[in-house]
């Protein structure tokens, strides 16, 4: 397909805009994190650090038991995006692709499930957590989330725009349900696993609120979360450089991750291969 | 049909159910007690210590009459409306211009654009702070610039909404930019081929091809976003803690200041109820306007 | 069918567990087993708030001191978020039964205070506590009482007091003296206004709830002898006189554009003091901290004073204690070991020296003793180099002289501030007045609160 030199020099700025403004903060806060606390950082002339400094990220590993929280986070987000893609991608291709008595019922109750605030039911939550032996355990935060219905929702609306023709050819060859959903659809749907990965991750990483309720000693809790909790002395003690220079190294596995998780999405060809 | 048979479809369909079971498992555990219990609790009132006292529909009373639940009502409406009308069509042109197969540096780009959603919300609620700040942010010295005059952004009654609606575009347009993305690229090539030999611009592609390819992901997309936009809790916590004066706290924020810094339990799990309701009307009402499109409720 | 089982058997242990009522150790049995000095291998856990760690090697300092005292035992300062959320940490423990995960100690405040001791979570200390009352600082327990026992340990008493920037007063030829009284203060911002052509504020005013927590609460209210609530807990706040001169005096200094508006603890702000846009900072010793860590450049330009009084009240502001509680376990094998250190950083000269040397030495957060022996020690009236040689030690004692009662503070008063600030706030935004916000700020607590039970 030829394409205008028009069309691509729009495409390229609007892109080019587009990338500026999501940057943008994420450039502040690195260069605020190399700032010393006594150069001025909240003008429009003060992007760029006149005195770099990594004094702020020792200062960081000195409050912040980092390696140890950072092994929590990586196997909190690890762990539990692993165990979401899979059996949210499974249930998404039992909802997309099977009949079966209740179905439509089952989906609509998976639906309204996500329109339970499950802030307001914490103190249950937190009994139950307890009869399990899971407070102060990362399970707490790993198992609840393994399946969760937007995740499922996602896979079998991505699921349901394939043809079901080549499962057909399958069955004919003699293959159980769960070997086409292992050999066929997790192929053809590596886009969807890969975007879902990169955003359960991601999810996983930076949340705040779950971990701060069942964690309960700083070895166990996640970087975001001891992070988090450092700017909160009156007086705020803890200078903003410092706690910038710990969301930067909290943020850059993150961007690791993204960049990895995107090899797996190969434009255009999913069905145009299969199909072929 | 006798429920013979449906015991013996269900029985040939055992796999099946397999698979969907551990979303139920975990609900029935993880979700349902808690669901109950904050009904029940709902009806009390308790401050986390001691016995709930009794207090029959008082909680649903006070929502009723409590202006500053009016405020979080109407705010988090304001904020559903402005990310409806926003957020999808911005994700789609997003992932429409990423979805170009000539594009040169595309992992450079596609993690650029999607830095907003992975950045710590510690660092973006301090910077835009700082960008809306009326005295030395960025956005005023631009005004100022252009000859207009500064606006309190986040200090005025008025315009505290604007920041948050502002910060929310910004962080959630990537998240539903990726998840169009993984959509578009799911409708094959030669479609696009074939309706470029019939002559098809790329506009009537647009609308031809990708809208209608795309319409199971995009009722995701529109269902997903009228929830999270109604839980809306991390920007104006971030940004302006709900005010000034609950000028632009949301529900889920009204929700957590009852449930964890006032310690109203009762309260907040009737919150909880009264925003499931809500929620439940608004999501099947678009369930039900977009049943053909979404390819929900076919079959059976 | 599994599902079932599951869900029926975690309910039922769940049930199991949370039923077992605990039995309250009173403070005599508590008081046997220290006696023995033995204490069982293990972690002593302490929730925090604000930098837990840094009172966490006072700690670990006395352990390594005294090693025969608790050999196996240590410690750990887990960081909560704050006061509600440790509190929320330690009622979530209790009420679902898991004695075993409850902290040994946590910090506190006044309101949760009375909450966590409500609800049974705390220990009594009345009888432990009392017996160091005269070797106090006056005031020192006024806080601690409720129902008329004392449920937490004294950690601090932190005074109000006002910072300035002595270069501005130089640049401009105005004597900070004037600022002894709250009239003066209000005269010295209109001088320095005049002065500097509008260019320097005498202080800063937030859009948010800091204003109704410094300003109000523990600054302009409980000087000017304010009430919210009356001694039957019915609201005054909207009738009484001493919070119409409070507020009004607050409304005087933001009318007249005294105050720069801006966020408290956001960089913008720290921008304004560097560039000489701030005067002074009002209120709290808190305040030393934030600037010696957020403004480091500016060393020996501030000073620091006595919070300003009303000139015909003379009340001085009213001191911030800070709590440290003991919890109420089935078992505290650690609650006497925890006194013990406790007693140690109140009344042992050296270690406490020793420690407040680190602190410094790591430009960390410390405060005076609440001991009257341990002050009279001239290490605590040491000069300051970020105060051009003024010992803020020796101010910070001072500024304990000339005290104001606290606002009465009920359990509903978490609640309250969240109702009053919003009225406060409406207010800053320019969106009624002050006598609006009084009005309704009373109609509002009464149609949401009703009477606050004062004990």
């Amino acid at each position: 397909m030829k394409t205008a030199r028009t069309t691509r020099i729009t495409v390229y700025g609007l892109l080019l805009i587009w990338c500026l403004v999501s940057a943008f903060p994420l450039f502040w806060m690195v260069s605020a994190s190399l700032k010393p606390p006594s150069e001025s950082f909240a003008g429009i002339n003060a992007f760029i650090p006149q005195d770099p400094t990594f004094a702020n990220y020792a200062r960081v590993a000195q409050l912040v038991p980092m390696a140890r929280n950072f092994v929590n986070s990586v196997i909190v987000a690890g762990v539990g995006m692993a165990v979401t893609v899979f059996l949210c991608s499974l249930a998404g291709y039992a909802f997309a692709k099977f009949d079966f008595p209740g179905k439509n019922a089952l989906f609509l109750l998976l639906l309204a499930t996500m329109m339970v605030p499950p802030e307001a039911g914490v103190v249950p939550l937190f009994a139950i957590m307890r009869a399990l032996g899971w407070i102060n355990n990362l399970l707490a935060l790993i198992v609840p989330n393994a399946a969760t219905a937007i995740g499922i929702f996602y896979m079998r609306q991505y699921i349901s725009s394939f043809p079901s023709e080549i499962m057909e050819q399958a069955r004919i060859d003699g293959a159980g349900d769960f070997r086409i959903y292992w050999q066929i659809v997790l192929p053809v749907i590596t886009p969807a696993l890969a975007a879902w990965a990169s955003l359960a991750f991601i999810a996983r990483w930076n949340d705040f609120f779950w971990p701060l309720l069942f964690l309960r000693s700083k070895e166990m809790y996640t970087l975001m979360v001891s992070i988090s909790v450092l700017p909160v002395s009156e007086g705020l003690s803890t200078p903003w450089p410092v706690i910038m220079a710990g969301t930067t190294i909290a943020v850059a596995p993150l961007v690791v991750i993204y960049l990895v998780l995107q090899s797996f999405q190969r434009e255009g060809l999913a069905l145009g291969a299969v199909k072929g | 049909m006798s429920s013979n048979s449906i015991w013996a479809r269900m029985w040939k369909k055992r796999q099946i159910y397999l698979f969907i079971s551990p979303f139920f498992i975990l609900f029935g555990i993880f979700q349902l007690t808690p669901m109950v219990w904050s009904f029940y609790l709902s009806f009390h009132e308790w401050n986390g210590l001691g016995a709930p006292e009794f207090i029959g529909l008082g909680n649903y009373r006070f929502l009723l009459r409590d202006k500053v639940f009016h405020s979080a009502l109407r705010n988090t409406v304001i904020y559903w409306l402005a990310n409806s009308l926003a957020i999808i069509p911005l994700a789609l042109i997003l992932a429409s211009l990423l979805n170009h197969t000539w594009l040169r540096a595309k992992r450079l780009i596609r993690t650029t654009v999607f830095l907003p959603y992975v950045t710590a919300t510690v660092a973006v609620g301090l910077i835009f702070n700082m960008l809306f700040d009326y005295n030395s942010g960025l956005i005023n010295s631009l005004l100022e610039l252009i000859g207009l005059a500064p606006v309190p952004w986040l200090t005025s009654v008025q315009t505290s909404k604007l920041p948050v609606i502002f910060l929310n575009i910004w962080r959630i347009t990537p998240w539903h930019a990726l998840i169009l993305f993984s959509g578009l690229q799911a409708i094959p090539h030669d479609l696009y081929e074939a309706a470029t030999v019939d002559g098809a611009g790329a506009l009537r592609r647009f609308f031809s091809i990708t809208i209608p390819s795309l319409m199971p992901i995009l009722f995701f997309s529109f269902i997903t976003l009228t929830v999270d936009a109604f839980r809306i809790f991390t920007e104006p916590y971030i940004l302006t803690q709900g005010g000034p004066a609950n000028s632009s706290i949301s529900i889920v924020q009204y929700l957590y200041i009852n449930g964890f810094s006032i310690f109203k339990l009762g309260l907040a799990s009737a919150v909880g109820y009264a925003l499931t309701l809500i929620l439940l009307i608004v999501s099947f009402g678009q369930i039900i306007a977009m049943r053909r499109e979404s390819g929900l409720m076919e079959g059976n | 069918m599994t599902f079932a089982l599951l869900l029926t058997s975690i309910l039922a242990f769940s049930a199991c567990t949370a039923s077992v009522t605990p039995a309250p150790a009173g403070e005599e049995d508590a008081a046997d087993a220290g006696t023995t000095g033995a204490y069982p291998p293990g972690t002593m856990t302490v929730y925090g708030y604000g930098q837990p760690q840094y009172w966490q090697q006072f700690f670990e300092n006395y352990l390594n001191d005294h090693p025969d005292v608790a050999p196996g035992v240590s410690v750990e300062m887990v960081q909560t978020e704050n006061e509600a959320d440790a509190r929320q940490k330690v009622q979530l423990s209790f009420t679902a039964g898991a004695y075993d995960e409850l902290p040994d100690a946590t910090a506190s405040a006044p309101v949760s205070m009375k909450a966590l001791a409500d609800g049974g979570v705390l220990l009594d200390v009345t009888d432990y506590v009392e017996q160091f009352k005269d070797r106090f600082v006056p005031g020192a327990l006024d806080q601690l009482y409720y129902k008329d026992r004392i449920y937490c340990l004294p950690k601090d008493l932190r005074p109000q007091l006002l910072f300035y920037n002595q270069e501005i007063f130089d640049q401009y030829g105005i004597d900070p003296a004037g600022m002894e009284t709250i009239e003066g203060y209000i005269e010295t911002g209109r001088q320095l206004k005049e002065a500097s052509d509008g260019e320097v504020y005498l202080s800063y005013i937030d859009p948010g709830a800091f204003t109704w927590r410094y300003w109000g609460r523990r600054g302009l209210m409980p000087q000017a002898n304010a009430r919210i609530w009356d001694e039957n807990g019915e609201v005054v706040i909207d009738t009484d006189p001493g919070a119409k001169l409070a507020m009004d005096t607050l409304a005087t200094l933001n009318e007249e554009e005294l105050l720069y508006k801006s966020a408290i603890f956001q960089p913008p702000l720290y921008d304004a003091a560097r560039e000489g846009k701030v005067a002074t900072f009002y209120i709290g010793a808190f305040w030393d901290e934030f600037l010696r860590k957020n403004l480091p450049d500016m060393e020996g330009k501030w000073r620091v004073m006595p919070a300003p009084i009303f000139q015909d009240l003379g009340l001085g502001g009213a001191p911030v204690v800070g709590l440290e509680c003991l919890i109420n376990k089935p078992d505290p094998v650690y609650a006497d070991l925890y006194k013990t250190i406790w007693e140690a950083y109140q009344f042992d000269a050296d270690a406490r020296q020793t420690w407040t040397e680190q602190m410094v030495a790591e430009d960390a957060p410390y405060s005076n003793p609440i001991s009257v022996e341990m002050l009279q020690d001239d290490f605590w009236k040491e000069p300051t180099p970020y105060y051009g040689g003024q010992s803020f030690r020796e101010a910070e004692a001072n500024g304990l002289n000339n005290v104001s009662q606290n606002l009465i503070v009920t359990d509903k008063d978490a609640e309250a501030d969240t109702i009053i600030s919003a009225e406060i706030e409406s207010y800053v935004a320019g969106n009624q007045t002050m006598d609006e916000a009084l009005a309704n700020m009373g109609e509002q607590l009464r149609e949401r609160i009703g009477t606050a039970p004062v004990d």
